[in-house]
């Protein structure tokens, strides 16, 4: 049976598990001489030759990115423009990659024998790291999203204490400080725009901003948020966005030039495919290699850099357990947490992917490395402060329905709610007109978004969204991270540029009206 | 019924299936029914292969695993994401779960389903 034959037609033609090294011979590839000790898409390496291979890999992602010029010829010295903020989550990849850091950056030098050395040996070159400073090892605590969860900053302390390197300083952060305001404060974030913190109303489709929501503790706050989302994946997508912002803003505060991410191989691609599926296919490219810049403008941009995404998640963990490094972060998955959202699912899907089929990982990866949007970005969504896409509003109106006074966009028959007649969609169609927004009423935060972000807001599930939250917060106040108001204050200011971002909408007329709109031009009946 | 001794250990937080003990000395047969069916009575009546990986794998769900056994096996194997060590080398090598295990062998389960 050949592997590609029709499963249709003959019922055993499933295609043939490949095996999982060439099967010819156990020793090593790239030395030739000991015996392997792993498998890595379909190559077979000793324990000796798989350290620099990972480590090698690492430094090809991480060290044209690291001059200001990047990809730009690097015979002089490495050298950063600013200071360097590690992302470690305590999970398999970025214990790896704090390892992998230590030893390849931040390695004490051996002792001198007591000869003179000169190049970059030189004495007077022996302080000079890559990058300025020390480099600050983030940590965001997520345990207040999920009530019952321990709190593991002491032990990921631990992690990095480990090190005993005077060059890590620890920088713990919790996912609650996207809503403190002191927090905000530390990282140069402006205050002065107003004392209470934006509110968002969820009980209205165009999400209206609120600027009165009433205050509340970080925590509530953050819980208040994550309670109103409509869905499972917008929750587990949103936690997501509050860790990757907090890590930034922090980045932006320490003069950071580079962010370094986790993000394995295998991580990478899980990212990709869900982010796809959540709507972000548009900023596929920010996926993987990221130049981000702080707003309102303080200081250089932060390039996040993901140095293990040559790295599949395999090699990560192997690493970890030759190097006896200790693994803090609890397997969520282990709890059952977000079975069904978008993102448990395709890493489900991509995991079994990657043990029965290696190769088709990278894969995924690199084709998304080739994928360039075709339409330009007209701003910064205001949430997760990547790239929008232009005209996402107008798109989405013309594409969809979201409820029955938007029927009238569908004008022909065979779309319309059967239980409405031509007649009550012109009514509703009227009805929801007089109520569009005057130019005094709050405005939206919806022309601030990108699609992702406006489709986790919105999307609906199935529960539905709870009319009043939990600890009594009304879901027309629901409070939001402190830096989406730098971006609406300055649209408030200008008083929403209500023109430029409305939306062209189509308004469905009866039959008479149509006649009275070209009376004038008909010719009389004879 | 002679036995085989085995070291068994967890990383990457999978010992939190396993009672958060990080490793075992365990004691299995030598010989073992072919359907890897574990009860006493299956062990002294079924037709008999030697002791082998896969074996080892449903003697842990039915004899050691303390909660959430979809999330340790799939498919009378290891779930997708867990990687198995043989005495410090890639189960690949050695056969995957058909590997006739040997007393005084380190069996390694590392979970990579934490990610980031």
């Amino acid at each position: 049976m050949s592997a590609c034959d029709n499963p249709n037609v003959e019922k055993d033609a499933l295609m043939q598990r490949r095996q999982k090294f060439d099967g010819k011979t156990k020793i090593c590839v790239r030395c030739k001489e000991n015996t392997g000790n792993v498998v890595i898409r379909y190559s077979v390496y000793c324990k000796s030759c798989f350290f620099p291979l990972v480590q090698t890999r690492f430094r090809k992602s991480l060290e044209p990115s690291i001059n200001p010029v990047p990809d730009g010829p690097r015979k002089k010295a490495l050298k950063a423009a600013g200071s360097l903020v590690i992302g470690l989550s305590g999970g398999t990849s970025s214990t790896a990659m704090l390892d992998l850091v230590a030893k390849s950056y931040f390695a004490p030098k051996a002792e001198s024998d007591g000869k003179l050395k000169g190049g970059k040996d030189h004495p007077r070159n022996s302080d000079k790291g890559v990058w300025k400073g020390k480099a600050g090892v983030c940590y965001v605590e997520v345990c207040g999203a999920f009530p019952g969860e321990r709190d593991r900053t002491d032990e990921i302390r631990s992690v990095v204490g480990s090190y005993s390197n005077p060059n890590f300083e620890f920088i713990p952060l919790r996912l609650e400080d996207s809503f403190d305001s002191n927090w905000w404060k530390e990282v140069g974030g402006d205050l002065s725009s107003s004392a209470a913190a934006l509110g968002l109303d969820m009980t209205d489709e165009d999400l209206r901003l609120v600027n009165s929501s009433p205050e509340l503790a970080p925590l509530q706050a953050l819980r208040t948020y994550l309670t109103s989302l409509p869905t499972q994946t917008a929750f587990y997508s949103v936690i997501q966005t509050l860790i990757r912002l907090l890590l930034l803003h922090t980045s932006a505060s320490r003069h950071a030039s580079h962010l370094l991410l986790g993000t394995s191989l295998t991580s990478l691609s899980v990212n990709l495919i869900s982010g796809i599926a959540q709507g972000s296919g548009y900023q596929v490219p920010e996926e993987a290699k990221e130049e981000w810049r702080p707003r309102p403008d303080r200081g250089m941009p932060v390039r996040v850099i993901r140095p293990l995404r040559d790295v599949g998640m395999k090699e990560c963990a192997i690493w970890d357990w030759w190097c006896n490094l200790k693994i803090v972060g609890e397997p969520r998955s282990l709890y059952g947490g977000g079975k069904n959202s978008i993102g448990a699912l395709t890493r489900d899907f991509i995991f079994g992917l990657e043990s029965d089929y290696p190769a088709t990982v990278s894969t995924v990866a690199r084709t998304c490395a080739k994928l360039v949007p075709k339409e330009g970005s007209d701003g910064i969504c205001a949430l997760c402060e990547r790239p929008a896409q232009q005209g996402v509003q107008a798109w989405k109106a013309r594409i969809s329905i979201r409820s029955y006074q938007e029927a009238r966009s569908s004008v022909s028959g065979n779309t319309r709610p059967p239980h409405l007649t031509e007649e009550e969609i012109v009514n509703l169609t009227k009805a929801s007109l007089e109520a569009e927004p005057t130019p005094d009423s709050p405005i939206s935060l919806t022309p601030l978004l990108c699609y992702a972000c406006h489709t986790s807001l919105t999307s609906r599930s199935s529960r539905g969204t709870a009319a009043l939250l939990a600890n009594g917060q009304a879901l027309n106040q629901v409070p939001l991270p402190l830096w989406v108001r730098s971006t609406a204050d300055a649209a408030i200011s200008a008083h929403v540029h209500e023109k430029e971002i409305s939306v062209t909408r189509t308004i469905k007329m009866s039959r008479d009206e149509m006649e009275k709109e070209i009376s004038a031009f008909l010719l009389p009946e004879e | 019924m002679s036995k085989v001794s085995l070291k068994i250990e967890f990383g990457g937080g999978l010992e939190l299936l396993f009672d958060n003990q990080r490793s075992y000395r365990i004691d299995v047969p030598s010989e073992v029914p072919i359907d890897n069916s574990t009860d006493e009575e299956s062990l002294s009546t079924k037709e008999k292969k030697p002791v082998d990986v896969k074996y080892l794998i449903h003697h842990m769900r039915d004899h050691m695993l303390k909660e959430r056994v979809e999330l340790f096996m799939e498919k009378d194997t290891v779930r997708p994401g867990i990687l198995v060590l043989i005495n410090d080398t890639d189960w690949e090598l050695e056969g995957e779960g058909d590997y006739k295990l040997k007393s005084g062998d380190e069996i390694v389960f590392i979970s990579t389903l934490h990610g980031g």
